[in-house]
C-alpha cells in the first residue's frame, strides 16, 4: 500500500474511534437511576468548554442532574477511559516488546506487587493515617514499580535483559508474591472481602482526585510509548534484527518498559487489578488494524479505553443497586473471546 | 591504511568460553568475502561481533578508519545490513511493511515514510523477485520467500556493506544460485561489500574474492579461493580428505570429498584395474572403497583417470602423455598384474596407442586370473583399430571372462568370485 494511502488509512481508523469513544462516554454518561437525556448531557459538557460554553444557555435540568453528571458519572468514566487507556497501551508495547503474544500488563509481576501493596494498606492500615484515601493506590504503586524493577534487574544479564529470562523471572517473582498475598489474607483474621474485592478490579466510589492522580502518568506514558512506535516495529523481529536497524535494542527496553511499567501501575493501583483488557485489546485490534505499532497503539488505546467504559457502566447498572467487580465483566468477556482467537489461529503466536 | 572494514585483534567470550580468539583481517571496499570453517570456529560468532551485537572482550572493528562500538546504532544501520539465517516473525506483517523497515534508520523519529522510501521498497522487491508477495503476511510464506524478503529488507537499507549469516542454507539449490547471484551482481554493478559464513564451501569459492578460513577461533588462512581452498588447508581444518580441483567452468576451486570412510585396504584382495581417459574413475573409486588393494596401469600422465588413482593414492604404471604403451610400461604393467589376484577391464576405447592394454588382460587370464569385463558400451563401437581389437576382446571372452553390464557390480563380483577361489 502507498504510504499516502496508509497514513490516511491510519488517521481515519483513529478519528473513528475517537468519535466512538466519546459517543460511549456520553451514552454511558446518561445510564443509570437518575433518568437523563443524551442530549442533556452533551448540552452540558459543552457549556463547560471555555468560549463556545458561555454562549450556550443552560437546559431546564434540576440542579442534582449536574452534579449526578459531573461529580458522579463523569469522574468515574473519565477515569474508565485512562485505565482502559493505560492497560490497552501497555498490553500493545509488553507484547511487542517482549516478542511475546501472550504478555500483558502484569507479566513483569505488576499485579502481584499491587497487590501486596495494597494489602498493606489494607489489612495493616499502612499510611493510612497520614494519606487517607490515597493510602492504598500509592502503596499499590509503589508495590507494583519496586516488583517491575526488581524482575528487570534479576533479568539482566551482562548488559542484557534477554526476553526469557525477563519473562520468566517475572513469573517467578510474580508468583512468589502471590502467595505471601495469599498468606496474610488468609493469616490476617480480618474481613478478606474488601482484599477480594479490590483484586478483581473495580471503579467504585472513584472520583476526580483519582483522575488527576492518574492522569500525569498516563499521559506522559502514552507519549513516550507513541514516540517509540516505529522502533517497536522493528523489535517484532527480535532484539537482533531490530538493532540491525538502528534500534539501541537496551536503551528501547528500558524507556518502554518504564512507561508501560509506570502507566500500568498507575492504573493498577486506582482500579485494581482489571485482568483481560491489556491481553485480549491489543490481539483483538491488531487483528483488525494490523501489527505496525504507529495504528496499534493509538487505536488499541482508544478500543482499550471504550471497552473498559462499556465494561464499567455495566459493572455499574446489570446487579443495580449492587455493584459488579469491573474485573469480572472483563474477564466474562475477555476469556471467551480470547479461545475463539486460539481456535482461529491453530499456529504458534498470533 | 585501513580498508573499508578492518576486524583487529578481535576476542569474544561468552561467559568464561572464549569463542573468537585474536582475528585480525581487512576488507576492502567492493569486496564479495566470505567466511568458512567448521561448527564451532566461531564464523557466526565473528558476524555478531562485527554486527555490533556483541561486544568483543579485546580488539575493535573499524568501519571506514571509525570504531563500530563507539558509533550509534542507527548510524551504523545506514551503513551496514544484516541477514540472519533465519527470521521467526510472529507478527502478521505484510512482507511490504517488513521490507519497508530496511527504511527505518533513514528516517527521524516523526517522519512517516515518503515517496522515495516507497520507491526504494519497491526497487528492493524487484530485485529479490519479491514483488508477488507484497500483500501476503510474513508468517504465511515459506523459508525460502521469507528468506528473500529479509534481504530485501536489508537492501531497502541502501547499505554500503552487508553480512549474512549463511543466508542460504535454508534455500533449494536453485534459490542459493538465485540469491548469490544477486548479491554478485549488486556488489559488481553496484559496489556493495559483502561479507558472508558459507557452509557450502563450493558455493563460497564460486563467488567470493576473499575468503577467510576459521579453525578454533582463529582466522587459519585469509587469501583468494585459490589460496584458501587447498586439500591440506581443509584436511587440517576439516579433518576430512577432499580432492580440490579447478572447476572446469568458472575456473575457482572446486571441493570433492573423497569418501575413503576408513577403509583403508582390509585385504579382500589384490585387483589391478585396466582403464584410461576417465572410464575407470567409478570403478577405482568403488574398489577403494570396499577395502580391495587396487592397482592400476597403464596410464597417460595428466588425463583423468591417472588423477584419480593419484589422489587415491594407487600403485600404477605410468606412460608420459598422450603417447603409446611403450615395451617398458607394458613390462611393468604385467607385473602388476602378475602381483594381482583378479584384473578388471573397464568400458574403454581402444586404438592403435592402447591396444598392449588388451594383450596385458590376456595374460592375465592366460595365468588363470579371474577377469572381468565391464561392458559399458559394445566393443564395437570403441574399436579403432579396424578389427584388432574386436577380435582380441571375442578372444578373451571364450577364454572364461566374467562381463558385467555395469561398473557398479565389479566389487561385488569380484567379492564373489575371489572367495570362491579360497
Amino acid at each position: 500500500m502507498n504510504p499516502q494511502r496508509r497514513l490516511w488509512r491510519w488517521r481515519l481508523i483513529n478519528a473513528m474511534l475517537f468519535g466512538v469513544l466519546g459517543l460511549v462516554v456520553i451514552v454511558c454518561a446518561t445510564i443509570g437511576p437518575a433518568q437523563i437525556s443524551p442530549l442533556d448531557v452533551m448540552v452540558m459538557l459543552v457549556r463547560k468548554l471555555p468560549l463556545v460554553g458561555s454562549v450556550v444557555p443552560p437546559g431546564d435540568w434540576p440542579e442534582t442532574h449536574e452534579t449526578i453528571v459531573f461529580q458522579m458519572r463523569l469522574a468515574r468514566l473519565v477515569l474508565a477511559v485512562l485505565v482502559g487507556a493505560g492497560l490497552a497501551s501497555s498490553g500493545v508495547v509488553l507484547q511487542g516488546l517482549l516478542q511475546n503474544p501472550m504478555a500483558d500488563p502484569y507479566i513483569l509481576g505488576i499485579s502481584s506487587g499491587a497487590a501486596l501493596g495494597a494489602i498493606a494498606a489494607m489489612l495493616f492500615g499502612l499510611g493510612m493515617h497520614a494519606l487517607g484515601i490515597y493510602a492504598l493506590p500509592l502503596t499499590a504503586f509503589v508495590g507494583a514499580v519496586a516488583t517491575a524493577f526488581v524482575v528487570y534487574n534479576l533479568a539482566r544479564v551482562g548488559g542484557r535483559t534477554p526476553v526469557p529470562t525477563l519473562i520468566l523471572a517475572g513469573i517467578a517473582v510474580g508468583s512468589f508474591l502471590s502467595a505471601v498475598t495469599s498468606y496474610f489474607m488468609i493469616t490476617s483474621g480480618q474481613n478478606i472481602h474488601q482484599v477480594v474485592f479490590w483484586l478483581m478490579g473495580g471503579l467504585a466510589g472513584r472520583g476526580w482526585d483519582h483522575v488527576l492522580v492518574l492522569l500525569p502518568y498516563i499521559v506522559t506514558g502514552l507519549a513516550v510509548m507513541l514516540l517509540n512506535a516505529r522502533k517497536l516495529n522493528a523489535m517484532l523481529l527480535g532484539d537482533e534484527p531490530a538493532q540491525h536497524l538502528g534500534v539501541d535494542v537496551e536503551r528501547l527496553k528500558q524507556v518502554l518498559l518504564g512507561a508501560a511499567t509506570l502507566t500500568a501501575a498507575a492504573s493498577v493501583a486506582v482500579s485494581g487489578v482489571i485482568g483481560f483488557v491489556g491481553l485480549i485489546i491489543p490481539h483483538a485490534v491488531r487483528l483488525v488494524v494490523g501489527p505496525d505499532h504507529r495504528v496499534l497503539l493509538p487505536a488499541a488505546t482508544l478500543s482499550g479505553a471504550i471497552f473498559l467504559t462499556a465494561a464499567d457502566t455495566l459493572a455499574r447498572v446489570a446487579a443495580a443497586p449492587a455493584e459488579i467487580p469491573v474485573g469480572v465483566i472483563t474477564a466474562l468477556c475477555g476469556g471467551p473471546f480470547f479461545i475463539y482467537l486460539l481456535r482461529k489461529k491453530k499456529e504458534p503466536g498470533f | 591504511m585501513p580498508l573499508y572494514l578492518d576486524v583487529l585483534g578481535v576476542e569474544c567470550a561468552y561467559g568464561a568460553v572464549k569463542v573468537i580468539d585474536g582475528m585480525t583481517f581487512s576488507i576492502g571496499q567492493g569486496c564479495f568475502a566470505g567466511i568458512i570453517g567448521p561448527n564451532g570456529s566461531g564464523k557466526s560468532t565473528l558476524l555478531r561481533c562485527i554486527s555490533r551485537t556483541l561486544k568483543p572482550v579485546r580488539g575493535t572493528v573499524l568501519l571506514q578508519g571509525e570504531s563500530l562500538y563507539k558509533m550509534s546504532p542507527r548510524e551504523v544501520a545506514r551503513k551496514m545490513a544484516v541477514v540472519p539465517q533465519e527470521t521467526a516473525v510472529n507478527f502478521p506483517f505484510t512482507v511490504e511493511e517488513i521490507i519497508m523497515m530496511g527504511r527505518s534508520p533513514h528516517l527521524g523519529r516523526f517522519q512517516a515514510e515518503g515517496k522515495r522510501d516507497y520507491e526504494i521498497t519497491s526497487r528492493s522487491m524487484d530485485l529479490t523477485n519479491t514483488r508477488h508477495l507484497a500483500g501476503r503476511q510474513i508468517t504465511a510464506i515459506s523459508g525460502g520467500e521469507r528468506q528473500r524478503v529479509i534481504i530485501a529488507k536489508a537492501l531497502a537499507q541502501e547499505p554500503e556493506l552487508i553480512l549474512l549469516d549463511e543466508p542460504t542454507s535454508h534455500l533449494d539449490i536453485n534459490q542459493q544460485v538465485e540469491i548469490l547471484s544477486l548479491l554478485q551482481r549488486l556488489n559488481r554493478e553496484g559496489g556493495l561489500t559483502v561479507l558472508a559464513v558459507f557452509h557450502d564451501l563450493n558455493l563460497a569459492a564460486q563467488f567470493c574474492d576473499l575468503m577467510i578460513l576459521m579453525h578454533g577461533g582463529k582466522a587459519y588462512r585469509v587469501g583468494k579461493p585459490d589460496e584458501v581452498l587447498t586439500a591440506e588447508n581443509i584436511e587440517e581444518v576439516y579433518g576430512t580428505r577432499v580432492l580440490v580441483k579447478k572447476h572446469p567452468v568458472t575456473g575457482r576451486p572446486a571441493v570433492f570429498l573423497l569418501t575413503r570412510g576408513g577403509l583403508e585396504a582390509s585385504g579382500k584382495g589384490r585387483v589391478h584395474v585396466i582403464c584410461g581417459g576417465g572410464a575407470g574413475v567409478a570403478v577405482l573409486g568403488l574398489l577403494v572403497e570396499r577395502g580391495f588393494t587396487v592397482t592400476t596401469g597403464v596410464l597417460n600422465i595428466g588425463d583423468i583417470d591417472w588423477e584419480t588413482a593419484k589422489h587415491l593414492g594407487l600403485e600404477m604404471t605410468e606412460e608420459a602423455p598422450f603417447s603409446d604403451i611403450s615395451d617398458r610400461s607394458y613390462r611393468e604393467n604385467l607385473e602388476m598384474i602378475q602381483r594381482a589376484d583378479a584384473c578388471v577391464l573397464v568400458s574403454i576405447p581402444f586404438g592403435r596407442g592402447n591396444l598392449k592394454n588388451l594383450e596385458a588382460v590376456s595374460l592375465a587370464r592366460a595365468w588363470g586370473k579371474p577377469v572381468l569385463l565391464v561392458e559399458e558400451q559394445a566393443i564395437e563401437e570403441r574399436d579403432f583399430t579396424g578389427g584388432e581389437a574386436v577380435r582380441r576382446y571375442n578372444q578373451l571372452k571364450e577364454q572364461g571372462a566374467v562381463v558385467l553390464q555395469d561398473g557398479a557390480a565389479v566389487p561385488d563380483v569380484l567379492a564373489g568370485l575371489l572367495q570362491a577361489r579360497i
